[in-house]
């Protein structure tokens, strides 16, 4: 195992695409073939020396030893190894990830995590809105992998999500699972407004929400062995990470109705 | 050879290869998650007049489900996985689907998988949906109680056993029921093994054919200790009674580990009971790959 340390020499003065320092895109390459990368698609360079002090050999895993809310796509098509930022990161990190992990520990911007296919997020501060959604014009929001965010999340969390987890300590922000076809959103302080606006499928799990769409159902209140399923996976994939759900039943509500119906919120407050 | 008294034949058990597959059963308790097993389990004796041997292999902790409920694991044999295919779907779907609080879960770890869920999902009528957690998809099918929820798929293999087996001859009826009750008791402990026969013991064992056309097989005269004086008996003149305890397993060494138990039990109650014999059965050795020499068995 080895690992490259990028640390950040400035606040950057404009936003820079990081899509190109994963392990697997870095493997192979010396520190002078990296440091000669460049991180922008402007007219001009902004070489990765520009912006990071280079150390160590490129390997498994890369460092980001700083942060900032400019360092856009960190991890974006990441396809194994692990990415660790210690400080907030811009928009899209993780974007399409396939596999691997990445670490955040600080705050992440906008379009975390989008169209997400596998391997974990992990952050450890807020997320902004959008996370997990596909970028404006592609079709389908995350395929696979889960997402934990200790702190609190935005609107729009987990658009047009097909599977996959997105697990928020804090609370999250308003219309989470909006056109959601599968997977689970786990919020557990809480959603804002109108989650699962036009959810076709998928699972939408809090203790409480703000206001609900008139087009869900009250299902009554239920034990149901695939929470304890649901529970059992993410003990033995998250450990530590993983909510922990107590209550012997849960508030079904279906929906959303003015779309195919056959979603679910499990309230368990 | 001879243990305790207690003649051990010098011959071997012929097994044939096997497709096995097996399915994890829950339910809110012990007492309806074996209810489920045994029922699923029911008329599973004999490939050729079932369709599939079935048993219940081992217990499962509240630890090793999926739902963290009370299991038990049933594994089922056949001749191939399309054979499988069809008896695991009849059977979780009129005798686990039924059970009130059950659920189906994966058994078997292997490559090649068969749909478990193709079938019993259909019963929700379109209002079952999936989850998929990691690389497991879950089925949740509504019912009467709540939701039946049956994993998409199980593991098959093609490599299994099916056929080992102990004949115990004793002088005394009573006691060879108690010493092989004793020896199943034993060898139901060994994982990856069933005992398909009723309670784990045979007292119709078979030989190939029939002096009837349509009969595949026919009482093995040779061990019928009613007709030693009138047939060719593998019997000595104080035998009163056979029975015959047969093994599946999903891999050889759980076979001739099972045996290696069983002998082991019958050597040491057998004794006192009338028990005066083992032997195995075979078909000469040309038919099954697998043989089980007592002799390599012994305790």
């Amino acid at each position: 195992m080895s690992t490259l340390t990028l640390k950040l020499k400035s606040e950057p003065t404009e936003r820079l695409d990081l899509s190109s320092l994963t392990p697997s895109a870095l493997g192979g390459k010396t520190t002078d073939e990296i440091a000669r990368l460049n991180l922008t698609s402007r007219a001009y360079t902004i070489c990765v020396g520009d912006v990071f002090d280079i150390a160590g050999t490129p390997g498994d895993t890369i460092v980001f030893d700083g942060g900032s809310g400019r360092l856009d796509f960190i991890g974006a098509n990441n396809e194994d190894g692990t990415l660790i930022v210690e400080g907030d990161v811009g928009a899209y990190a993780g974007q399409m990830m396939k596999s691997g992990r990445l670490e955040i520990r600080g705050n992440a911007g906008a379009f975390l995590a989008s169209s997400l296919q596998e391997g974990l997020i992990l952050v450890n501060g807020s997320a902004g809105d959008n996370i997990g959604a596909p970028r404006r014009g592609d079709r389908d929001g995350i395929s696979g992998g889960n997402i934990v965010v200790k702190g609190d999340v935005g609107d729009l969390a987990g658009t047009r999500m097909r599977r996959g987890t997105i697990i928020a300590h804090g609370k999250i922000g308003a219309q989470a699972g909006a056109r959601m076809m599968g997977g689970t959103i786990w919020g557990t302080h809480g959603f804002g407004q109108n989650p699962g606006v036009q959810m076709r499928r998928g699972l939408l799990i809090a203790p409480t929400m703000e206001h609900m769409l008139p087009t869900f159902l009250d299902c009554g209140f239920h034990d149901l062995g695939i929470v304890k399923i649901m529970n059992r996976y993410l003990q033995n994939t998250l450990h530590d990470l993983a909510p922990k759900l107590d209550v012997a039943k849960v508030h079904k509500y279906a929906g959303d109705m003015a779309s195919l119906g056959k979603g679910e919120i499990f309230l368990t407050g | 050879m001879n243990v305790n008294d207690i003649e051990i034949d010098d011959t071997f058990a012929e097994a044939f290869g096997m497709s096995a597959t097996g399915v994890v059963i829950t339910a809110d308790s012990p007492k309806w998650a074996r209810q489920a097993a045994i029922t699923m389990s029911g008329f599973g004796t004999s490939v050729i007049g079932c369709g599939a041997e079935c048993g219940i292999d081992q217990e499962i902790s509240t630890r090793d489900t999926p739902d963290g409920r009370p299991g038990f694991r049933v594994l089922l044999f056949g001749f191939s996985p399309d054979g499988l295919l069809t008896q695991l779907r009849n059977r979780v779907g009129q005798c686990v689907l039924t059970s009130p609080g059950s659920a189906c879960f994966n058994g078997v770890l292997a490559t090649e998988q068969l749909k478990l869920s193709a079938g019993p999902r259909f019963f929700g009528d379109g209002w079952q949906t999936a989850k998929k957690l990691g690389d497991r998809r879950f089925w949740r099918v509504p019912v009467m109680d709540g939701e039946f929820i049956i994993e998409d798929t199980t593991g098959v293999i093609t490599d299994a056993v099916g056929g080992g087996n102990l004949l115990v001859i004793g002088t005394d009826r009573a006691g060879l029921l108690a010493t092989c009750e004793a020896a199943v008791e034993a060898m139901s402990e060994m994982p990856d093994t069933i005992m398909p026969f009723p309670g784990g013991i045979v007292r119709s064992g078979s030989k190939v054919g029939s002096k009837y056309a349509n009969a595949p097989a026919s009482t093995n005269d040779a061990f019928c200790p009613t007709l030693r004086g009138a047939t060719k008996s593998n019997l000595g003149p104080d035998a009163i009674a056979v029975l015959e305890i047969v093994i599946d397993g999903l891999t050889s060494k759980a076979v001739a580990d099972s045996m290696r138990t069983g002998i082991k039990t019958i050597t040491e109650v057998g004794p006192k009971k009338g028990v005066r014999r083992i032997s195995a059965g075979n078909y000469g050795g040309n038919l099954g790959q697998h043989h089980y020499h007592l002799k390599d068995l012994l305790p």
